[in-house]
């Protein structure tokens, strides 16, 4: 395939202005994601990355789960492990070759300016590239900015090679994690199948569960976690959070560590089966329940678990 | 080809009546763009809770075991028309347009044909 020609050389510019909402009559401008709109401020997920921000610092930031990469202050790109890259996004739903995708990053990538190639090739429409980049920016993000990340660095100066799409302010990715972070608690509080290894539970499935569950579900396979699944099916990560806590909710799907615990007391120590450490009390609820009629610890669980979250 | 901007803009210009519109990821609720809209109505606060209509309407669909696919969803208020158009994203998110119309001034077969446009020159 014959390389598109390179598109006019220039400096990478940061976007369009940000302009917050003034008027309290109807506001005509065009606010992208990641527009700062005069909404009350978040609390802080990362003191560190609202101090780059002020200080409008250009720069890779580098947490345990992801990276952020900032221009003059804003978020222009985000990548986590936990969730599968643009590059994935883009060629497994046969939006772009992947033959095209690397034909831009070897014909572009040096100069920084993957995304613009892309499209000034004809390979990709504007719009196709800058709602995909802003999904997964939003994801690596969100998974970046978790609870459990340890300490932060920065390093001056660094870009990323896809260049400018549409840079987002540091706010308003802070409020979309936390708006997201809230979104999967409603859906169900307990996070242990965000990361842990999935299997089905025993339950049938008797509810007609919606297409995208369905296809997650398939995956389960008791050695996939979330982030595995994301990427067997080239979603964004937080999309299939999603879908898992639901399924979670619904008692089809569970974590493995958990099946394991349940199962131990009912048996006398199958030679293969690890030994788990299971408290006196867990124990006697599992005898409890094997003696009634239904021996469904994993129902009484969930079922103290969404009490307590009420 | 459209930038999200330019299809947005448009949306507010060429259809009669539109007072805001807003592009929704429907599976986590995000207004990826918007525009119009007022302080006493937040589009993305829109964005988000019209995401469990399009969801319940899907599932309906589901449960009643009906194989066609929504194209699109609409809300009829005393002063007001909700229009909600599916799109189906290449990155692999379903998106939704949201379309806000003032129903004094607005004509709905003709704002439903011009969001048709508009979808097909997104090329999301």
């Amino acid at each position: 395939m014959e390389a598109g020609p390179l598109p006019g050389v220039g400096r990478p510019d940061p976007g369009p202005p940000v302009d917050p909402a003034v008027d309290p009559s109807v506001d005509p401008s065009v606010h992208l994601a990641g527009a700062d709109r005069s909404a009350p401020v978040p609390p802080v997920l990362s003191p560190m990355l609202s101090r780059l921000a002020e200080e409008r610092a250009t720069g890779v930031l580098t947490r345990d789960r992801g990276v952020l990469y900032l221009v003059e202050g804003q978020v222009v790109h985000a990548e986590s492990p936990a969730t599968p890259g643009l590059d994935i996004l883009l060629t497994s739903r046969g939006a772009l070759g992947s033959d095209g995708w690397w034909e831009a990053v070897s014909e572009a990538g040096a100069e920084r300016r993957v995304g613009r190639f892309l499209v000034d090739s004809g390979r990709l429409a504007a719009g196709a590239l800058e709602l995909c980049h802003l999904g997964a920016l939003y994801d690596a993000a969100f998974f970046t900015l978790g609870a459990s990340s340890g300490p932060a660095r920065f390093r001056y100066g660094v870009a990323h090679w896809i260049g400018p799409v549409r840079p987002v302010t540091v706010g308003a990715v802070e409020r979309e994690t936390l708006r997201r972070r809230a979104l999967l608690h409603r859906i169900w509080p307990d996070p242990d199948t965000d990361t842990a290894e999935l299997v089905r539970t025993a339950r049938a499935v008797d509810v007609v569960l919606p297409p995208r569950q369905r296809t997650v579900l398939d995956q389960v396979d008791g050695e996939r976690t979330v982030s595995d699944i994301s990427r067997v099916l080239g979603r964004p990560g937080f999309h299939t959070l999603v879908d898992v806590r639901r399924l979670a909710a619904a008692g089809i799907v569970t974590t493995r560590a958990r099946t394991v615990e349940c199962r131990a007391p009912e048996t006398t120590a199958p030679p293969m089966s690890p030994a788990p450490s299971v408290s006196t009390v867990t124990a006697q609820a599992a005898q409890a329940a094997q003696a009634s009629a239904d021996p469904d610890v994993a129902l009484l669980r969930r079922l103290r678990d969404a009490l307590e979250a009420l | 080809m459209t930038n999200t901007e330019t299809a947005l803009k448009e949306t507010l210009a060429s259809i009669e009546g539109a007072t805001g519109a807003a592009l929704v990821d429907y599976t986590t609720g995000m207004a990826l763009g918007t525009i119009g809209g007022s302080k006493s109505f937040d589009l993305t606060v829109a964005a988000a809770g019209n995401t469990d209509v399009v969801r319940a309407k899907i599932r309906t669909m589901e449960h009643l075991g009906l194989k066609g696919e929504i194209e699109d969803i609409l809300i009829t208020l005393s002063d007001q028309y909700h229009l909600i158009r599916l799109i189906k994203g290449r990155g692999g998110n379903g998106l939704f347009l949201y379309l806000v119309l003032d129903a004094k001034r607005a004509n709905l077969a003709m704002a439903r044909h011009q969001l048709k446009k508009i979808e097909s020159d997104l090329e999301v």
